[in-house]
């Protein structure tokens, strides 16, 4: 396990790789200063004001002002701004003569996160243009701060992001990103460890070593992957939870048996694997397919009720989907982990499944040669 | 010298059929060149086929009870966003319809709604999301927030009294404002994701397939073929362009039937032309082929290539500023980004599918490919030379094969 560079790659390099790769790139947690341009035509203190008033959002930075749309649509094209605001020529004096003007933004959905992000702070912007304007007049007629503020907003919307206040993404995506690296890894380190034997053609020596059981040759040949990734993955919670201070609500304790089980899931799928096709090269695929195909189904991004039923159904087949319902619930809401028995469950059929296979996998290896 | 250049021809037509053979005859390497590209895509694009998390279920706490708060739960259902399942009596009530996932959120609205309203003072209506997928709250906010201002647009008017409709209007707001949607107006998830992964696939798969027909060379000795060829011509480029116009012209075809047919398929946005297309995909296609190649010297065995480069496809996929907003990158991994074919295949192609962007319009990235492919080229010819070098070695002083 130790002698060859490739084993250290998936084991040590990879996952930790990822873990320091995908929080340091999202170190910001809610993008900020997203690039956006201005188009000013009105030229005036009004639309300086405007330009201010989105240059104050944490979340914009209004990289360049334009003289045209055509000219800010083609910035976009060029990625060099995410969206822009129109003021129209004519604009203060419209609004001084109660006529109206119209604020356009134009936003580009063809990035999504930065494309709402960008739609929502204009058009938060947009609406403290309004107000600012309905304020000053009601100011003008002598009401009060308060109640200026009830005239133009009666209804506020006020929101709690539950446990993520700050809307951090990276807190969102590292959670399930991480440990899904590290299930596709580990069950292709799984596929290889028992494929080599095979491929080297040792097999039946392992088993003799083994005592000629499957069992004990399979555990003692997994178990010293099984503690290398369990550590890794302790490793990882540790960093996410005990140094970025990520919330961890349903306590440690409980986030480690997560793990475990997700490593244990992990090479359960290997082994699954290896015993339906017993050739190197082909369970290897097929971990690849179930481990990046895992990502999308499992629901973290886009939403499993909003798929389509069969992907739904699919969708329980790959345990990352149980493992970040698991994690929802129980480390992220901090609810007890009775609210999650379903998915553990799901997760422990996994885990005993490879016992079903072992007498097919203990033929397998006896008889199967190495197919390129 | 016409002579030269014919036989040079000939000999580099004669490896890339050998290379094609191997493509073909090999069942990984065909899995990963022929099967992978033509396939994943399909399945991929299925699951996000449904395109928008509509109606993200609901339950409201009305402490009121009046006929606004009602009129306000109604224009929350009727939102395309939202779905209200249900009532809840109190917080913890509601929160546990979130712990059993019937639900995914919950609104507060205070018992002092419409007495407040009514008295002309502001009032806070109390949004709850779970927050383990961004959408649920994406939803919820953008409903709420189209309902408030809706229901604070008639409250205004009704506030004014006397006065005539246009007086109404200007005094509700005095600005308007609107939304022009420039790409992807219905904010679709497939139509956002799917151009990126398509680019993406291509340059993965290259990666294996190649990565794995290097590997089995290097395990089983078949390098040794092509020093026998260099030795008969001298022609390391031969054998570079040799292989590489193998893959290339498969990876010409896959290409056109990634970026025409499955976006086409799936009813995805598709505004860029044709000419500027194949434009683009030539330096992109060359750089993937060339960046293969060069890596796959490092591959010892079979199937290692699939060990090495399978994951990093979902890092790849965050850097090249998809996922991820491209300004929020920091600038370290924005300069690691630079190594790879893809982050500048899938920010030009995205902009061009999407987008409507012109080539001269992604010719930061069109530069950039080319520069790519020229230096990978240079790599890949110095990875092709190191190999005969070794396995040349290798035969003067172990094997000597009866051509030395």
């Amino acid at each position: 396990m130790c002698s060859r560079p490739i084993y250290f790659y998936c084991i040590i390099g990879a996952p930790l790789f990822c873990l320091i790769f995908f929080t340091s790139l999202m170190n910001q947690g809610l993008p900020h200063d997203l690039p956006i341009g201005v188009v000013d035509l009105d030229n005036s203190s009004n639309s300086r004001t405007i330009i201010r008033t989105l240059n104050a959002m944490d979340l914009l930075k209004v990289e360049a002002v334009y003289h045209s749309q055509s000219e800010a649509r083609d910035a976009v094209q060029r990625n060099k701004i995410y969206g822009f605001l129109s003021i129209p020529r004519g604009f203060s004096a419209s609004l001084q003569a109660f006529r109206r003007p119209t604020l356009t933004y134009y936003t580009s959905y063809a990035l999504l996160v930065p494309g709402s992000l960008t739609y929502g702070a204009m058009r938060k912007a947009a609406e403290l243009v309004s107000g600012a304007a309905v304020r000053s007049q009601l100011f003008a007629k002598g009401a009060t701060e308060n109640q200026a503020m009830a005239f133009i907003q009666p209804i506020v919307i006020e929101t709690h992001a539950t446990f993520n206040p700050s809307l951090n993404y990276s807190v969102y995506l590292c959670n399930t990103l991480i440990p899904g690296v590290m299930m596709l890894l580990i069950s292709l380190m799984t596929v290889y460890s028992i494929g080599s034997e095979v491929k080297f053609n040792t097999s039946r020596y392992w088993l003799e070593k083994g005592n000629h059981s499957i069992l004990l040759s399979l555990g003692a040949k997994e178990l010293p992957y099984t503690l290398a990734f369990f550590i890794i993955g302790f490793f990882c919670d540790f960093y996410l939870y005990g140094i970025l201070k990520f919330p961890c609500n349903g306590g440690f304790l409980p986030m480690l048996f997560l793990t475990l089980c997700m490593v244990l899931v992990a090479q359960a799928l290997g082994i699954i694997f290896f015993s339906l096709i017993p050739t190197l090269r082909m369970a290897l695929s097929l971990s690849c397919l179930w481990g990046v195909v895992s990502f999308s189904i499992c629901g973290f991004t886009f939403p499993e009720i909003a798929m389509n039923g069969p992907v739904q159904a699919l969708s329980y087949l790959f345990p990352l989907r149980h493992y970040y319902l698991i994690y929802g619930s129980q480390t992220l809401d901090g609810n007890s982990m009775i609210y999650s028995w379903t998915s553990y469950v799901f997760l422990f059929i996994f885990i005993l499944l490879p016992f079903i296979f072992m007498i097919r996998l203990k033929r397998e290896l006896i008889h199967s040669f190495y197919i390129p | 010298m016409k002579n030269t250049l014919f036989q040079g021809l000939k000999e580099l037509i004669h490896i890339c059929q050998m290379e094609l053979k191997i493509i073909f005859h090999d069942e990984g390497v065909f899995i990963f060149c022929i099967l992978v590209p033509l396939g994943y895509p399909l399945f991929y694009s299925y699951i996000y086929t449904t395109e928008l998390m509509r109606e993200v279920p609901v339950t409201v706490i009305d402490d009121s009870k009046t006929a606004l708060s009602r009129d306000f739960i109604r224009k929350l259902d009727a939102s395309q966003w939202i779905r209200v399942v249900g009532y809840s009596n109190n917080v913890p009530d509601a929160r546990e319809q979130i712990k059993e996932q019937r639900t995914y959120g919950f609104f507060e609205i205070p018992s002092d709604f419409s007495d407040r309203i009514v008295e002309g003072e502001q009032v806070n209506v109390g949004l709850y999301s779970d927050m383990s997928a961004m959408l649920y709250y994406k939803g919820m906010f953008i409903g709420a927030t189209d309902v408030s201002l809706e229901m604070n647009k008639k409250i205004k008017i009704a506030r004014i009294g006397k006065a005539t409709n246009e007086e109404e209007q200007i005094i509700a707001s005095p600005v308007k404002n609107r939304e022009v949607p420039l790409s992807n107006p219905q904010q679709g998830f497939a139509s956002f994701l799917i151009p990126a992964i398509l680019v993406l696939v291509m340059q993965q798969t290259l990666l294996l397939g190649i990565g794995m027909a290097g590997g089995t060379a290097a395990e089983t000795g078949e390098y040794r073929d092509l020093v026998a060829t260099s030795k008969r011509n001298r022609g390391t480029l031969h054998i570079l362009c040799g292989r590489a116009f193998a893959y290339f012209s498969i990876y010409a075809v896959q290409a056109a039937y990634m970026v025409c047919i499955v976006p086409k398929l799936f009813g995805l946005t598709q505004l860029s032309q044709g000419a500027d297309l194949i434009l683009f995909m030539i330096p992109y296609i060359l750089s993937c082929v060339f960046f293969s190649l060069a890596l796959s010297i490092l591959m010892r065995n079979r199937e290692m290539s699939i060990l090495v480069f399978v994951f990093t496809s979902i890092p790849l996929l965050f850097i090249s500023g998809i996922s991820w907003p491209g300004s929020a990158v920091p600038p370290f991994w924005k300069g690691v980004s630079w190594l790879f074919p893809s982050t500048f295949g899938i920010n030009g192609f995205v902009r061009m599918n999407t987008m409507g962007a012109t080539i001269s319009q992604v010719a930061v990235e069109w530069r950039a490919l080319w520069l790519q492919a020229v230096a990978y080229f240079v790599l890949a010819y110095m990875s092709c030379r190191t190999i005969i070098y070794r396995e040349g070695r290798n035969d003067k002083t172990e094997l000597r094969e009866p051509f030395m």
